[in-house]
């Protein structure tokens, strides 16, 4: 089977298993919308502050959670999984090329749920022409937070504590798409060019990529 | 990149050098010489903590060893050739590899389809191990029995020429063993070997034409 | 079954002649046509009340009789429940997006504490798909859904508590606020909707027997592994 055969039907069975897990949808997403509701309580019911600050506070839940999503594969490997696969003649690189691509499907999907549960709570002031540049960024975002989920969940594979210690990889990490997804929002309201953040995005997405295809074989061995 | 059916594999032995490996620091093996010719089946047996289970990990080329050197099917150990002949190498685990969330007939499938074989396979070999009827249970409703078959089958499909098994036959009812050993022997018929490992010595010597023991990483006794 | 039928067809007359009702009667003279949807609004929240409640009594039940009917009970009456907070809590954000300008308010405390009920009962359904055993995911659940209850007499009488831009209640012990016809159509609607629950609330009890039946038999089908075909290892 070549790579790119072998990544599609790594995806394509991680679809599967989250479609019967229901992972993301039954219970990231709800929570994520819970952490949308919780941020007003704590500022109390200025309403002008919160359409404001919606944009803000849904990058930042939208990282936060953003994560479970990013781990959840990892939170489902076992070392057995690991050596099926590796005893398969599965490239360690198309095995992280395809987790990036399921992830990246339910990453874009839950990214932009939240996004519709801030525009109806949070009512935020949007500039002309918002949804398309705005939804670009957003999958930019979402697939280069998989990438780092998938990377992250490869580095703290096996140890104690593992979910924890891979967010905090993550979140620092995730700086870069944080800022290209909420500055491409706020250049259209300034109307000052959106093109610098998309770049951006795609330059740290396509590092991601570069860097988690290049390290497979060697985060694989690392993982034993 | 060799090809699923490169024969130039069959014939080539595994061979071990004075080779140790080490997990978290600890030394787990030291000077193992084990050479594994085709069609040979070997036993290892040991008490726990003797190292069995990395000395299977080490051969199904999971792991590097730390000292001396390894050829396993021709590729040496710790060098990229091993990611070549690993779809060659048949592991039986301690606990069975089946993804939870997927049917008996899903795990096959997705097997197969990794491999590049016919799927039409999957039905026979579901037939053969007697899961042809529960081919729709998830796995993380099978019995550890299932499980096994399951796991049975698929090595059925894959065809390995270096069979692994560690504690393979251990909680399994007459008629999975059988089929355990009837794996043995369809490996060793089309010219593969076989490393099977248990605390059983009694079991081993049953099946195996040569038995290591095995004790704190070295080895002790060939019988 | 026939009764499941009868009674799901029964309820929808309720909720048509509920609709008939809510469509003919007298609007308010501010709210215009819009004040209709609160015909709906209304009956909707008051049964998803109704429903947390019945599963808090039979998460109790259960853990005092352990039998399953009342866990059964509980886990049905907690995703009608859940649907009906979801349509009370729509119905509120489209009236309140017509009369109010905004679909969401956050300086009313009744819809964010409505929003957080709905998400503990979310949970409530994602604890148990997260257990696979039945008769730990009954007492997990069980214990939750007793806990959970606290949430709806809050959400209730937060109107009374609280600062808030929604209507007080409506409907007092010392007499209604509203001409007689429009309290017509909201009381009808209050009936319809929940016979509307209770219908649903049989068909789904009935549904769930039917699941536990279905998992008994398999989990006892002997015939689903055979010997293995030793004499075919040769042919895969």
């Amino acid at each position: 089977m070549t790579f790119w055969a072998q990544a599609v039907e790594i995806a394509r069975v991680d679809l599967r298993v989250e479609r019967r897990l229901g992972d993301v949808l039954r219970v990231v997403l709800p929570f994520a919308v819970v952490g949308l509701l919780v941020f007003p309580f704590a500022l109390g019911v200025d309403l002008s502050a919160i359409s404001l600050i919606g944009p803000a506070v849904f990058w930042a839940v939208g990282i936060l959670f953003g994560m479970q999503v990013a781990l959840r594969q990892a939170a489902h490997d076992n070392r057995e999984r690991r050596d099926l696969y590796a005893l398969l003649g599965v490239d360690p690189a198309a095995r992280f090329v395809g987790r990036t691509i399921s992830g990246s499907v339910l990453m874009v999907g839950f990214l932009v749920v939240l996004l519709a549960a801030m525009i109806v709570l949070y009512s935020p002031l949007l500039p002309q022409g918002w949804p398309v540049p705005v939804i670009v960024g957003l999958c930019l975002t979402a697939v280069g937070l998989t990438e780092l989920g998938t990377l992250a969940g490869e580095v703290t594979a096996g140890l104690r504590n593992r979910t924890a210690l891979a967010s905090l990889i993550i979140v620092p990490l995730a700086l870069p798409l944080v800022i290209g997804g909420s500055q491409t929002l706020e250049s259209l309201a300034r109307d000052t060019g959106i093109l610098p953040w998309l770049l951006l995005l795609v330059a740290t997405d396509l590092a991601l990529a570069v860097a988690g295809v290049a390290m497979a074989r060697s985060l694989e061995e690392a993982s034993r | 990149m060799l090809s699923p059916d490169d024969t130039s594999l069959v014939g080539s032995n595994t061979i071990l050098e004075a080779a140790g490996a080490s997990l978290s620091g600890r030394s787990i093996l030291r000077g193992l010489d084990v050479e594994i010719s085709p069609g040979q089946v070997l036993g290892v047996a040991g008490p726990n903590g003797a190292g069995k289970t990395t000395l299977i990990r080490l051969l199904a080329t999971l792991i590097s060893p730390d000292q001396g050197s390894g050829l396993v099917l021709g590729a040496r150990l710790g060098s990229p050739d091993v990611y070549d002949v690993r779809r060659f190498i048949g592991l039986m685990s301690h606990t069975p590899a089946v993804i939870a969330e997927l049917t008996i007939r899903e795990n096959l499938e997705h097997a197969a389809r990794l491999r590049g074989e016919d799927l039409k396979r999957i039905d026979t070999a579901l037939r053969v191990v007697g899961l042809a009827g529960a081919a729709a249970t998830r796995g993380d409703a099978c019995s550890f029995g299932m499980l096994r078959r399951t796991e049975a089958a698929r090595l059925l499909i894959t065809r390995p020429r270096l069979l692994l098994l560690d504690e393979a036959f251990s909680g399994l009812d007459v008629d999975a063993q059988e089929l355990i050993d009837a794996l043995i022997e369809r490996t060793i018929e089309q010219d593969g070997a076989v490393v099977m490992v248990s605390h059983d010595q009694a079991h081993l010597v049953d099946r195996a034409a040569r038995v290591m023991t095995l004790s704190a990483g070295r080895l002790e006794t060939v019988t | 079954m026939n009764r499941v039928r009868i009674l799901l067809a029964t309820a929808g007359i309720a909720v048509l002649t509920g609709l008939w009702f809510a469509f003919t009667s007298p609007v308010d003279r501010l709210q215009g046509e819009f004040s209709r949807i609160l015909n709906l609004h209304a009956p909707f929240m008051w049964v998803a009340f109704l429903a947390f409640g019945v599963t808090a009594f039979a998460s109790i039940m259960w853990l005092i009789r352990r039998t399953s009917r009342w866990d059964r009970l509980a886990v049905s009456s907690v995703e009608l429940g859940v649907v009906f907070t979801a349509t009370g809590l729509f119905t509120g954000m489209v009236w309140g997006q017509a009369v109010w300008g905004r679909a969401w308010d956050w300086a009313d405390p009744r819809m964010a504490s409505t929003a957080v009920m709905f998400f503990v009962y979310i949970g409530y359904l994602a604890l148990r798909r997260a257990i696979p055993d039945p008769e730990m995911r009954a007492k997990r659940s069980a214990l939750l859904g007793a806990i959970a209850v606290i949430q709806v007499p809050l959400v209730y009488f937060s109107v009374n508590l609280f600062r808030s831009l929604h209507q007080t209640q409506s409907i007092r012990p010392d007499g209604a606020t509203m001409p007689d016809e429009m309290l017509t159509a909201l009381l009808v609607n209050f009936v319809a909707i929940t016979f509307l629950y209770f219908a649903l609330l049989v068909g789904r009890l009935h549904l769930a027997r039917l699941e536990e039946a279905s998992a008994a038999e398999t989990a006892r089908d002997p015939d689903a592994v055979t010997p293995p075909r030793l004499s075919e290892v040769k042919d895969v």
